[in-house]
């Protein structure tokens, strides 16, 4: 069941399917209906998207602020709400700065193929019961590849920008995102190796249920330190403070972007943003249990897929306060720092997980123990 | 592999430079083949304004060299032109001014690692930082009306005597930092990143760092146990008991954890001040320290005339200021504007070894090794 | 691992302000903080104690300082674009008759505006009958 069907199956309670269907097969044209749903289906989705990045935002100086005995913004809306409102509509009224040297057709591509990745990470991402855009097979390894797009991207923004920081910038990216692809990818296939399948919602079902009735069945108790290098090698992914080399302002100013402003800095930025959110709600489903959740039976069924949405939710926030927590914690490390960690450290650790997983599900598959 | 070099200029506009500095980097790859450091973005001609100037009028320039730490500033100037006419200090008015300098003190580590902090990408030491920082700037309001450029220390005592209610206030000051010192140390001291990132980072021996003319906490990281303060005492630091704090690693960590030590030595030292302080006697007349007509003291200033003419010579003094030893050397000739006066001061002579501890390292390491250091370019470049 | 999370735990310590550790922003337009009276903002200076002999106007640093026809008197005029707030000229008054008021809010868009003339600066204490 994805969110194609749980709209289908809400028109249909309205009554309102079947009427419409007719209307569309009388000019023998149901797919347009099909295209007109998938759109409300993706717009929808970005409008959630963009709406929690734009809170993020809000929330990451909040937390900052809260840390650091500060207020953070007060002044626009409620508790300073609005900023991030107040944020796009400035960053619209910036000068476009193209950079005379710069080749001008990257330059201006490169902001997009940030994003667009960013936004389409999200398509087999179950936020609950039902509320999936696309039940992908092969979901996990679809997100490992549409992420692994962006340090081309930001490779493009480096080289296309024709300075020298951005380009030392956009260098250590693609150093650092190749590196912890892999760990990233070796610990979700200790998963997959619990659940037999690539599709997250299977990998979210297999996750029901609780052992003893008391602990939920998450692969965080099964994979623990699969789940912390998970967990790391995605906060290297989304280029946050301990591992944020792509910025790094002390050093090479503000890394890639360092020529952009205006609304293509603002993209850099809602695709970093986006980038934390997605990253989070794959960590919550891959090892927090997704959406699961103690659901009451006496819920009508409609409400379902929103109790879910809540669980998921609140999951996906905690990690995302924990990332925020910690880059108020600690300072960066250092590139070759960083190198070493990612080969010499996570990627053995992991394989080495991933082997005791092997071991562990052949064992429990045939029945040795 | 056979790489082109490349030139990196890291400044002069740059987050991390603490100011206007710039480092024109000769790179393979990312390691640093050379360093040189060009300099005089933020010169203002401070030394010939001491031309210029009366030897009183020149107390507020002295403020804007280091302005972090300004009261030590005030005091080097001042003890120069009172070692130069020979005038006596009343014992309350070098109280005050250890106690003010002590404060300083406090104020300019705490932003010293605070911004430290910050180049390494952790921006919650500098934001803790300077709550306490606004406490100590409070107090120094309250003491001479001024929060960073104090002009407090004059020729023959301090500009006024304290206010009420600043003991307390300042007692207050200490106990509460004595608190956040250990919650600046729970946040960094043992943290792995920073630690990765500070030992045996821009090590420097102390044979080098003497070479160099290194003073203060960068070259006591070095395991030179050297501070004016003991060595050559001034005021009434000989009465007092405080430590010298030594690391003898020479690394950034080493230089980083004697300023953390030195923190503590200082509210010690506050601590002793408030303690034997001798009490004030009745403050005669003169609102002001510097009597107006008639020749009459008050307890925190001695008579320091208007129209000041110290005897013909010349004078080198010098002081242990938070960043090292910051001594003025001062040529008279007899009229009432000294004929030259020259600084020496330490973030310039500190900034000097600079080169030398990042060669072979990267950029990273420059900017932490550069943090530790602890340049404020308004003094670098007078 | 251990030292960071000794640093999570501090830091989470003043997310919840367990311990005094309350927030100290003070949002400025709309409060302010305390001056402390000897605070050195613009200067005023007193109609009735000042004598115009200029020799705040000698002893200031910058020359922010000169000596005006105002009305039938002479009086200091500041430039506060030039001013670096010392507190010589209140130091070296002869009738104590130059003070530093708690303003500092000083900012103008005009360098004209920033020449305070003795219109500006002047008050007369009121005198006890």
């Amino acid at each position: 069941m994805n969110a194609y069907e749980l709209i289908v199956n809400i028109l249909t309670a309205l009554g309102a399917y079947e009427p419409v269907l007719n209307i569309f097969k009388a000019h023998g044209a149901e797919y347009v209906l099909k295209v007109i749903i998938v759109f409300v289906e993706i717009v929808v989705l970005m409008a959630f998207v963009l709406v929690t990045v734009m809170f993020l935002t809000w929330m990451e100086r909040k937390v900052v602020a809260m840390v650091q005995v500060r207020y953070g913004p007060m002044v626009t809306g409620p508790r300073g709400l609005l900023q991030p409102v107040m944020d796009g509509i400035k960053l619209m009224g910036k000068e476009d700065i193209i950079p005379e040297k710069a080749d001008k057709w990257l330059f201006t591509l490169a902001p997009f193929i940030v994003f667009i990745p960013a936004i389409l990470v999200f398509v087999p991402i179950p936020f609950g019961d039902y509320l999936i855009i696309s039940d992908l097979r092969v979901g996990l390894l679809y997100i490992i590849a549409i992420s692994a797009i962006s340090p081309v991207a930001i490779l493009l923004a480096g080289w296309a920008s024709n300075n020298k920081y951005s380009l030392l910038g956009a260098m250590r990216a693609v150093a650092q995102d190749i590196s912890y692809t892999i760990p990233l990818a070796l610990a979700a296939i200790a998963v997959v190796l619990f659940t037999g399948s690539l599709s997250t919602v299977d990998i979210v079902n297999a996750q029901s249920g609780t052992w003893f009735g008391i602990i939920p069945k998450w692969f965080i108790f099964l994979q623990p330190l699969g789940f912390i290098l998970f967990l790391i090698a995605s906060i290297a992914e989304m280029g946050r403070i301990p591992f944020d080399f792509q910025e790094s302002e002390s050093e090479l100013v503000a890394g890639f972007f360092i020529e952009y402003s205006g609304m293509k800095f603002a993209m850099f930025f809602l695709a970093e943003y986006a980038h934390l959110f997605a990253v989070s709600a794959i960590v919550v489903t891959l090892f927090l249990g997704g959406w699961n959740g103690p659901i009451p039976s006496f819920l009508p069924a409609f409400a379902v897929p929103l109790v879910s949405l809540v669980y998921f939710l609140i999951k996906t926030y905690a990690v995302i306060f924990f990332a925020m927590w910690l880059r108020d914690t600690v300072p960066r490390v250092r590139i070759d720092q960083l190198l070493n960690l990612g080969w010499k450290i996570m990627v053995p650790l992991a394989l080495l997980n991933l082997l005791v997983t092997g071991f562990l599900v052949t064992i429990l598959a045939n029945g040795v123990i | 592999m056979e790489t082109d070099e490349l030139i990196i200029n890291l400044g002069p506009v740059h987050p991390s430079t603490h100011g206007v500095l710039r480092f024109k980097l000769r790179m393979d790859g990312e390691i640093i083949k050379d360093c040189r450091i060009v300099l005089g973005y933020l010169h203002r001609g401070t030394e010939k304004l001491g031309e210029m100037k009366t030897y009183l009028q020149f107390v507020p320039y002295t403020d804007r060299l280091d302005y972090i730490s300004a009261m030590p500033n005030n005091y080097a100037y001042v003890k120069a032109v009172e070692e130069l006419a020979g005038i006596e200090v009343p014992l309350r008015a070098e109280y005050i001014r250890v106690l003010a300098m002590e404060l300083n003190r406090i104020v300019n580590h705490i932003v010293s690692i605070g911004s430290l902090l910050l180049d390494l990408g952790a921006t919650t030491m500098i934001m803790w930082g300077f709550r306490e920082r606004e406490n100590a700037l409070q107090l120094f309001e309250m003491l001479c009306g001024a929060r960073m450029t104090f002009n407090y220390i004059k020729p023959g005592g301090v500009r006024e005597d304290i206010p009420d209610g600043f003991i307390p206030k300042l007692n207050e000051f200490i106990d509460d930092m004595e608190k956040r010192i250990v919650d600046y140390e729970q946040l960094i001291n043992d943290n792995e990143i920073f630690l990765m990132r500070m030992k045996k980072i821009g090590v420097i021996s102390a044979e080098d760092a003497v070479n160099y003319g290194m003073t203060g906490p960068a070259l006591r990281g070095s395991g030179v146990n050297y501070d004016i303060r003991k060595y050559e005492p001034y005021s009434i630091y000989p009465d007092i008991d405080f430590r010298v704090c030594v690391r003898s690693e020479g690394d950034s960590y080493a230089r980083y954890m004697v300023r953390i030590d030195e923190m503590k030595e200082s509210l010690h030292i506050l601590r002793q001040v408030v303690d034997t302080m001798p009490k004030a006697e009745v403050v005669s007349s003169p609102k002001y320290g510097i009597a107006p007509m008639t020749g009459t003291a008050s307890t925190v200033m001695t008579y320091f005339p208007r129209i000041f003419t110290p005897p013909q010579g010349e004078v080198y003094s010098r002081i242990e200021a938070p960043k090292g030893e910051l001594g003025f050397y001062i040529v008279s000739d007899g009229t009432t504007k000294p004929y030259r006066v020259k600084i020496r001061s330490p973030s310039f002579c500190n900034l000097t070894a600079i080169p030398e501890m990042v060669k072979g390292l990267k950029i990273p390491d420059l900017i932490a090794a550069f943090g530790t250091i602890d340049v404020v370019l308004g003094d670098v470049d007078r | 691992m251990s030292g960071i999370i000794k640093g999570l735990i501090v830091t989470m310590k003043h997310v919840l302000h367990i311990g005094n550790r309350p927030t100290v922003t003070i949002q400025y337009p709309y409060e302010r903080m305390k001056l402390s009276p000897r605070f050195r903002g613009l200067h005023a200076v007193d109609e009735n104690a000042c004598i115009g002999c200029g020799i705040c106007e000698v002893n200031c640093p910058n020359g922010t300082i000169t000596i005006v026809k105002y009305g039938t008197r002479w009086f200091p005029q500041f430039n506060i674009g030039m001013c670096m707030f010392c507190g010589l000229c209140v130091d070296v008054c002869p009738m104590n008759a130059i003070k530093m008021t708690g303003n500092y809010e000083l900012a103008d868009y005009t360098r004209e505006s920033l020449i305070y003339t003795p219109e500006r600066l002047l008050f007369s204490k009121e005198v006890k009958q």
